[in-house]
């Protein structure tokens, strides 16, 4: 008898609860980028630099009412206290890169050399992140992407990644680009503190592998 | 019929309905506990395609609006894929489809009424988008940061009231169960001595601010105790299949003659109440529509970006209103079989209500304290 109210009651309930959380947001910003990971004169890696270039929404919205010479130009010293803005807050997210070297999690510092430039209406972030200490290694292991994936990143086609000073035994091993795993799985995720095994935008994480 | 089982029932379907809908959402949250289940995996398919859809009519809006620049007629362009975003983003959090969803379920609304609340909630969030940009940009020359942080004070302002009204509603739905319940109990009590009227009794009152009554639908029961029972409404025409064990679902001894309930105060009210929720969900400009408008102002097209965002929100409206109008469904659906089981149906029922109330209260919550997030931009 319980069943029988159940069963249907149990169905509408899911109905509802499928319709309810059908979907997920959507990224609203779009980074084409480019790193670099460099290497001083002893063959150690010191650091990555990023060079993101964000959308034409984004870009514009970033430099709304902000002073210039020359409306909507923008010159790399109008845009450095923005460039301040970006990469203090970035911190918070971690530059949206996570790094290991033989297999231990990488420690960065805080950004230097950053200035952002504005081109053909769209701004790209310039930064380096140095590692802490410098470290002669055999594997590095890099991800750059946002867990909740409010932000897309996308390597530059081109010219993705490049090793910069690098001993010429390392090689540059894999690069997944993050929209190969686009069409594959995506599981269900709208929520933030994302569980660190799991979360929703890993799965458009762009991975790279140099080998030394 | 035991009422072990009965509770077992309201105890299985409050925790089964909220384990669907925020398992995902506290899965994450340690505070909370839950291992992450099966439950959060989706059809990808589905939901790999609505992402892709939606991110491709978003980039295509700048693109859109470019052109319209060179060329008037590609506003027609603009205008379709902001429709056409709208729907798809809808699907996506912020749009009060899940908060809308749960308040109609709570509240026993119509279908007409959902309809409303979700045109009326995606419109407002129009409103205050073009408000936000048209004040902040245009008029002031405020910077994004300025905008940033005036959207972060609404966002509060908006999932504080929904915390608000899902405590609200718990509050009133909380009662109604609770004297339901009591009302359970002590039909039972009276059916032990083998008299149901005080049992029936409660059927009516549940009932009677459901206006569909069938009248005249006379069967043995209703001859027996020889009046014609209207009031029972939502159990609508379920009554062909006689029930002829204790429990019967006819208003006889008690009547029509019953002091408001709790539930009937909290059901489908005036739209003052209706209000509350459409400025709880409207409140919260959608970031794209932001976007779009700042991007449109920053090209010289800021009315074909005022047009945009209001065409988004009627694309939001429609997809925010065909997911309300299943949860209505849905909840017929539960109020139907509740009927056939007048005195355990109806305490289901209100387990359902309690859980969709309380789901609107952990959303607003976890919204707040950002445990669901909704729609950021960067840094």
């Amino acid at each position: 008898m319980i069943s029988r109210i159940l069963r249907p009651l149990a169905l509408g309930v899911l109905a509802l609860g499928c319709s309810v959380f059908a979907a997920h947001a959507h990224p609203h910003v779009y980074v084409t980028m480019t790193s670099e990971i460099v290497f001083d004169s002893q063959g150690q890696m010191t650091g990555i630099r990023h060079h993101w270039t964000f959308d034409d929404m984004f870009s514009s919205y970033a430099t709304q009412g902000l002073e210039s010479k020359e409306k909507g130009k923008f010159t790399r010293e109008e845009l450095q206290p923005l460039a301040e803005v970006n990469v203090t807050s970035l911190k918070e997210y971690d530059f949206f890169t996570q790094g290991k070297m033989n297999g231990k999690k990488a420690e960065f510092e805080l950004p230097v050399d950053y200035f952002l430039e504005q081109k053909d209406d769209l701004l790209t972030l310039h930064f380096t992140l140095p590692l802490k200490t410098p470290v002669a290694t055999k594997d590095i292991d890099l991800e750059i992407y946002d867990p909740l994936y409010f932000v897309a990143f996308e390597f530059d086609k081109k010219e993705p990644i490049t090793l910069k000073g690098a001993p010429a035994s390392c090689k540059l091993s894999t690069v997944k680009l993050g929209d190969e795993s686009q069409s594959k799985s995506l599981s269900e995720s709208l929520f933030s503190r994302p569980d660190p095994n799991n979360p929703f935008g890993a799965q458009f994480a762009n991975k790279i592998a140099v080998k030394c | 019929m035991s009422r072990l089982w009965l509770l077992v029932g309201v105890v299985a379907i409050a925790s089964l309905s909220i384990a669907l809908a925020a398992d995902p959402a506290l899965a994450q949250a340690s505070p909370f506990g839950a291992p992450r289940t099966q439950l959060a995996a989706p059809p990808d398919g589905i939901v790999g395609w609505l992402l892709a859809k939606q991110s491709e009519f978003y980039r295509g809006l700048s693109g859109a609006i470019r052109a319209a620049k060179k060329d008037g007629s590609a506003v027609w362009t603009l205008f379709a894929l902001s429709f056409a975003y709208g729907v798809f983003h809808a699907a996506g959090p912020g749009h009060g489809k899940a908060v809308i969803s749960s308040y109609v379920v709570a509240n026993g609304e119509t279908w007409w009424r959902g309809v409303v609340l979700s045109f009326a909630s995606a419109i407002l969030q129009a409103v205050v988008a073009v408000a936000i940009v048209g004040i902040a940009a245009v008029l002031l020359g405020a910077t994004r940061r300025t905008m940033d942080g005036t959207v972060w004070w609404i966002e509060v302002v908006s999932y504080g009231l929904i915390a608000v009204l899902g405590a609200r509603l718990l509050w009133v739905k909380g009662r109604a169960l609770i004297a339901s319940w009591r009302k359970y109990r002590a039909g039972n009590a009276v059916h032990s001595h083998g008299h149901g009227s005080a049992h029936a009794n409660d059927h009516a009152h549940s009932h009677a601010h459901h206006d569909h009554a069938h009248h005249g639908h006379a069967h043995h029961h209703d001859e027996a105790h020889g009046h014609p029972h209207h009031g029972a409404a939502c159990s609508g025409h379920h009554h062909h299949h006689g029930h002829d064990h204790d429990h019967d679902d006819h208003a006889s001894a008690w009547g029509h003659a019953h002091a408001p309930e709790p539930q009937e105060l909290a059901g489908p009210g005036g739209w003052t109440r209706g209000l509350s929720a459409i400025v709880a969900v409207g409140l919260r400009p959608c970031s794209g529509a932001i976007l779009v408008l700042v991007f449109a102002l920053a090209q010289g097209l800021f009315w074909a970006g005022v047009v945009s965002t209001f065409i988004m929100g009627l694309g939001t409206a429609i997809t925010v209103a065909a997911i309300a109008t299943l949860a209505v469904g849905a909840r017929g659906l539960a109020q139907r079989f509740a009927s056939s089981r007048p005195g355990p149906g109806m305490l289901v029922l209100r387990g359902l209500e309690v859980a969709a109330a309380l789901l609107v209260l952990v959303f607003g919550i976890a919204l707040l304290t950002g445990y669901i997030a909704s729609e950021r931009m960067f840094a």
